[in-house]
Formats: C-alpha cells, sequence, structure tokens
C-alpha cells in the first residue's frame, strides 16, 4: 500500500517537477516512507519517556528536585527491591543463555530422533500466555502442586519452596525465555556450514577446540542479542512476579505499579521507569555498538 | 383478500420510500422509536421518561441491573432505564470527572440522571455539591434502610446493598471458628501456618484483616477519622502484625488478590483466611470452593461497604429516578439483589423473607464502615515496608 504510494508519488514528481535530481526526488521519498513510522515513535515512545523524565525530576509540589531518585536508592525496601530485581535479572539471563545455547548446539548437531521431537516442541512455551503459564506453574509447583504430592507419594517429607519465591520467578523467566533463545541461537548455528566444520575437523580440531575456535566467534554477535533480549524481557516481567513472586522484596515492575496505582505516588513510580529504561538503554547500546561495528553503514 | 394485499402493498412501499428519504440505518431505529412512543401514547397518554443510568463494576453487577430493570420497567411504564456500564478499571472516575466538569462549567443539565457511587464519591461529591439529598419524603423506602447508614452518608446517597469481609473456614479442621479478634490472634498463634491473608494492596480481604488489626486498639470514633495525627497510633496494631507474621502460611508468605487466599483454603493449604462474603458465597454456590468452607463473621466485625445510588443534582429527570430508587429498595428487588450478588440487602434483615434470612444467618451479624480516606493508602505502604520486608 505504502509502496504502491510512494511509486505513484515518484512518477507524478518526475513529471511534474522534471527540475529536481533524480537523489533529491529518491530521498523526499525516503523520507515520506519513513515519516508514519517517525511520528507513531514520537507519540508512542519519545514523548512518553519524556514526559516520565519530567515526572520524575518533580516533587509532590512541582518543584524540580532530586528527591524521587534519592528516595528510590536510600529507602531501605527499595534500595532492596533493586538488588532483588538486577539479582534476578542477571542470574535468569545468564542461565538462560547457557541452558538455551546448549539446547541449540544440541538441536544443530544431534541428527536422533528425540532431537527431532525437542526440535518440534521447544518452542511451544513461546506461544501460551504468560498468565496461562503462570496458572500452570502454580499447578506443578505450588505446595499442593503436582510436584509436591508426587513427592510427598514417593516417600518425600519437604518439597522446596517455588511459589512466592525467587525460585519460582528465576524457574518462571527460564521458562518464557529459553525458547526464543535457543530459536535466535540455532538460526546463527545453522549459518555455520557443514563443511567448515568438517574440514576443522580434518586437519584434527578437537570439540573443545571446535566450539572455542569456530562455533562462539561465529555466533557471539547472535548471543549479545539474545542476551539483550532476555535481558529486558525479564527486567520488565510483570505476570509472573505478581502472581507468584515474594511479598518484599518486589521485582521492580511490581513496585512501580503499587507506586502508581495504590499509592499514587507518580513521581516515584516515573524515576523507577526511568531507571529501568536506562539499564536496558545501556544494553541496547552495547548491541547496537557491536552492530555498528561489525556491518558499516555501506548497504 | 386483495384490498388487504393492496394495504399490505402500499404500507411497504412507504417504508421503502422512507428509506430512501433516510438513511437506512437511521430509518430503523425512528420506527422503533415511533412504535415505542406510539404503544406509551396509547397505554398512558405520557412520552416515558428515559434515564440514563451510569454504573462501574464486574459483570455480576452489570447482569444484576439487567435482571432488575425489566421487573422495573413492567411496572411503570412511563420509565425506561438505559443502562450505560462502566468496567472496572476503565475510568468509573471519568463519570465523576463529568459531573463536576459540567457543574464547573456552569451547564443547567447533564444526560446522567443516576450514578452508583462508592464511598469516596460520596465525599467528593459531598464537596463539590453534585449530589441531590435524598430523604423518605420523595423515596419511601429508604425507612426500610438502617437509619444510621443514610446519616453516614449525610443523606446524599442509597445503600441498595453490601458485601463484607468475613472468615472463611474449612469446617473440617476448624470445628469452632473463632469469635472474637483476640481469639483469631490467638487461633494464629496456636496453628502455624494454617491462616493466611492476601496482599492488603493487592485485594480488600487482606486490607480488612490489617485496617480491623490496627483500629481495634483504637477508640471507635478512629474509624471515621481522616486526621493525618492518628498514624502515630497505629505501632500497635503493626507490631501485632509484625508479630503473626512468622505464624502465617509459609512463615509469612501473603497471597496476591482475593482470589489468592481463597485459592490456598479451596487446596487445603490453610484453614482460615479472611474474605468478601459476596465472593466466597458466589464461589461456594457454584462449587469453586469445596462444600466443607463456612463463614462467620468476628466480633469486633471485619470491614464491609455497601454500594450506593445517587442522584446527581443537574438531573432533569429526578422524579423518574427517585421512583426507580424506591423500586430498587422494595422486597422483590432486593432478593434479586441478594440472590444474583450473594451481597447483603440494602434494608434491614428484618424487611426480607425468613427463608432468606436464614440462610445468611453466619454473615448477616453486620460489617462495621470504616471512613479513613488516604489514610488506607498510608496503612499499605507502611505495611509492605514493615511487615511484608520483615
Amino acid at each position: 500500500m505504502n509502496l504502491d504510494k510512494a511509486g505513484a508519488l515518484r512518477m507524478k514528481t518526475s513529471t511534474a517537477k522534471s527540475g529536481l535530481s533524480r537523489q533529491t526526488k529518491d530521498s523526499i521519498t525516503g523520507l515520506l516512507m519513513v515519516f508514519p513510522s517517525f511520528l507513531l515513535l514520537v507519540f508512542i515512545v519519545i514523548l512518553p519517556i519524556s514526559l516520565a523524565v519530567r515526572e520524575s525530576l518533580l516533587d509532590p509540589n512541582g518543584a524540580l528536585s532530586l528527591a524521587n531518585y534519592k528516595y528510590l536508592f536510600t529507602d531501605k525496601a527499595m534500595k532492596n527491591n533493586i538488588i532483588f530485581t538486577l539479582n534476578l535479572t542477571v542470574v535468569s539471563t545468564v542461565i538462560t543463555l547457557i541452558l538455551g545455547y546448549i539446547l541449540a548446539i544440541y538441536l544443530r548437531f544431534s541428527k536422533g530422533r528425540i532431537s527431532e521431537w525437542i526440535r518440534k516442541l521447544y518452542f511451544i512455551p513461546m506461544f501460551i500466555p504468560a498468565v496461562i503459564a503462570t496458572y500452570g506453574i502454580i499447578n506443578m509447583y505450588g505446595n499442593h502442586g503436582w510436584l509436591a504430592r508426587i513427592v510427598l507419594a514417593l516417600g518425600g517429607d519437604s518439597f522446596p519452596r517455588f511459589i512466592y519465591d525467587y525460585n519460582g520467578l528465576l524457574l518462571a523467566n527460564l521458562w518464557f525465555n529459553i525458547p526464543f533463545t535457543a530459536m535466535l541461537l540455532s538460526s546463527a548455528l545453522a549459518g555455520i556450514p557443514n563443511s567448515l566444520i568438517e574440514s576443522a575437523r580434518d586437519v584434527g580440531a578437537g570439540k573443545l577446540n571446535l566450539f572455542t575456535k569456530f562455533i562462539v566467534p561465529m555466533t557471539y554477535k547472535t548471543v549479545l542479542v539474545a542476551a539483550t533480549f532476555s535481558f529486558m524481557g525479564i527486567i520488565g516481567s510483570f505476570t509472573a512476579p505478581f502472581l507468584i513472586g515474594p511479598n518484599a522484596p518486589q521485582v521492580l515492575g511490581i513496585a512501580m505499579q503499587q507506586s502508581f496505582s495504590i499509592y499514587h505516588d507518580v513521581g516515584i513510580a516515573s524515576a523507577m521507569a526511568v531507571f529501568m529504561f536506562l539499564l536496558c538503554s545501556a544494553m541496547g547500546y552495547f548491541y547496537i555498538r557491536s552492530m555498528v561495528k561489525e556491518e558499516p553503514a555501506g548497504r | 383478500m386483495k384490498g388487504k394485499n393492496l394495504l399490505v402493498g402500499l404500507i411497504m412501499l412507504v417504508l421503502v420510500l422512507s428509506g430512501c428519504g433516510n438513511n437506512a440505518g437511521n430509518n430503523s431505529a425512528n420506527s422503533s422509536v415511533n412504535s415505542g412512543e406510539a404503544a406509551a401514547a396509547a397505554g398512558n397518554a405520557v412520552e416515558p421518561t428515559e434515564l440514563s443510568f451510569y454504573f462501574t463494576g464486574s459483570l455480576n453487577v452489570k447482569s444484576m441491573w439487567e435482571k432488575i430493570v425489566p421487573m422495573f420497567e413492567a411496572q411503570n411504564k412511563n420509565i425506561t432505564v438505559k443502562l450505560v456500564h462502566i468496567p472496572s478499571g476503565q475510568g468509573g472516575q471519568s463519570t465523576m470527572d463529568r459531573l463536576i466538569a459540567a457543574k464547573k462549567a456552569g451547564e443547567t443539565s447533564v444526560d446522567i440522571d443516576l450514578y452508583e457511587a462508592s464511598g469516596s464519591d460520596v465525599l467528593l461529591g459531598e464537596a463539590e455539591g453534585i449530589f441531590e439529598t435524598v430523604g423518605i419524603d420523595t423515596i419511601p423506602n429508604i425507612s426500610k434502610i438502617e437509619a444510621s447508614y443514610m446519616t453516614d452518608l449525610n443523606n446524599l446517597a442509597v445503600p441498595y446493598r453490601a458485601s463484607s469481609v468475613v472468615l472463611a473456614y474449612n469446617s473440617d479442621t476448624v470445628s469452632t471458628p473463632p469469635q472474637t479478634a483476640d481469639d483469631l490472634y490467638e487461633w494464629i498463634r496456636s496453628h502455624p501456618g494454617r491462616f493466611a491473608y492476601n496482599d492488603p494492596a493487592t485485594g480488600g480481604a487482606g486490607s480488612s484483616f490489617v485496617v480491623t488489626a490496627l483500629y481495634n486498639f483504637l477508640p471507635d470514633e478512629a474509624v471515621h477519622s481522616q486526621d493525618p495525627a492518628i498514624m502515630e497510633q497505629w505501632k500497635q496494631g503493626f507490631d501485632l502484625l509484625k508479630e503473626l507474621g512468622p505464624y502465617m502460611y509459609q512463615e509469612g508468605v501473603y497471597p496476591k488478590k482475593n482470589q489468592g487466599t481463597l485459592d490456598i483454603l479451596a487446596t487445603g493449604e490453610v484453614d482460615i483466611i479472611p474474605a468478601w462474603s459476596d465472593m466466597a458465597l458466589e464461589q461456594l454456590n457454584k462449587g469453586l470452593l469445596p462444600e466443607n468452607i463456612k463463614l462467620t463473621q468476628i466480633e469486633p466485625a471485619f470491614t464491609g461497604g455497601p454500594a450506593m445510588l445517587a442522584i446527581p443534582a443537574m438531573s432533569v429527570k429526578k422524579e423518574a429516578a427517585q421512583t426507580f430508587i424506591d423500586f430498587v429498595l422494595t422486597q422483590e428487588a432486593q432478593e434479586t439483589i441478594v440472590n444474583e450478588m450473594f451481597g447483603y440487602p440494602g434494608i434491614k434483615w428484618s424487611e426480607m423473607p425468613a427463608e432468606l434470612q436464614s440462610k445468611f444467618e453466619s454473615v448477616a451479624k453486620g460489617y462495621r464502615q470504616f471512613q479513613i480516606g488516604e489514610l488506607g493508602t498510608e496503612i499499605t505502604k507502611r505495611w509492605q515496608a514493615e511487615v511484608a520486608a520483615q
């Protein structure tokens, strides 16, 4: 639709105003095509973020102050929330990457019937809504859930606590993020030609050497992409922490919702949002920088 | 025979022609309105008044009104009620904002003739002067309501139903449920891990447990005070909650939402929880809670609250609205409300049929109304910092 329009436009301009050079016309068309998404970006991303930044810098009387940020980093409960969130996010991301990588490598190099089944099934969690998955986790790992009942029936006397605990959140994060990570890494691994691996083997490269000298260097960029996506997804998670997270400390998303809609403390909620945004943009920065370095703009 | 056919044909022609004149969508609406008016004119020779009734709440509230309105319209041919449902969490506040804005803009009338108000709406409405005073002179059935409820609201709104927080317990394991708040605290200490209340930020049942724990140490008048100075006196209550913490479900887990505690009561993980009476009764009725779950109220009672109807002072159809409220307070309508919502009736229990009285006996002891306004938020905040994070 847009393409047609742009094409028609180009034809019109080229017939009507032959004074303009072809390059100028092309760049005008380009700008026109970018414009709708630019507008969307302004109103859906840039404007709300700048409003949140402004809101976070105002005290209740409307004067400029850093009080909200001071509260964020000095209040004991809030400090605990931040440490808890960062801890959970980093640990979840690292485990997600390790497990996702192992899964992807297994799927790439194993040809058995089991791997065929895993290949068909592993991304199912991506298509299950978060709420339903979370209730599934409650039913499975809850205090009186399936696993606890099985353990009890087999003569065990205690079952580790998952629900309303750090463990449960870790579990949920892994559940939600491993499939996507594995999928990204699988496609990167699929890009490594078999001939390369075979020739490396021929000249005597061991499994470890093959992994560190070939596979890692050829996929580390995708690992970075996967890390960025997992990190952002986990730090902003809400559904699972809301339903199965501990009462205190809380994940930042929950603390933010509580400040905003229960305490009506817009300033503090905004400060939290800005803090999270900065964390994510730091991740995004490294990601984009490495992309730009690898692929100089020439296409 | 032939003449009849001709007549039908003519009518069809006229309809088609008028359809050409207007656009088709409008036409069908017009004709139905016309026929409605014609019927009303034939019946009463008065044009029906259309009441715009704005209400908010969950789907059960909507289906309740959809039952009551036809009952009302069948008895009052000259009034029709247009239901405007604003789902909860989707700007119920906006109706109040509209009323206030209309008043501030100096308009003379507003198209909201009846509004289902919450306690804070009534307080706000009182400050802004946007609700009409109601009384026995205009709505005779108000006499059936507990008089103190009306004076608490300064006669600005009519409480037509209520629900309260009660104790829900597993009758298999708890043969004699606690009768008083102190009994309950003692029971919690002697049965570690068998009691849970939900995070007060996520639902009213847990919030009621917390608020009553604080205010049981305070004089009775305190529950109507919104003076921040009272916050000093909460310490004893918070100390109690902190002390009870280790005796809670999993040594201090507070499930999220009112449903969170009901779920673990149903699976048998705990034996007693505070729960909303209407939620628990409805789930018992639908079999979502097992039959061994029973409800009881303790002394002093948990908090509860009414849902209220208020008439905006700027409405031009006040008389019709008064007629409607009067109908809602009849035994017939109240019975529907109790059965549909599993709530308390707005009128006194003694005005209700004996059979319903016995059905709700266990929870009909009443409730306490707290009007502490913004202090409720402060309580949640301090609970989060002191009790949850202890």
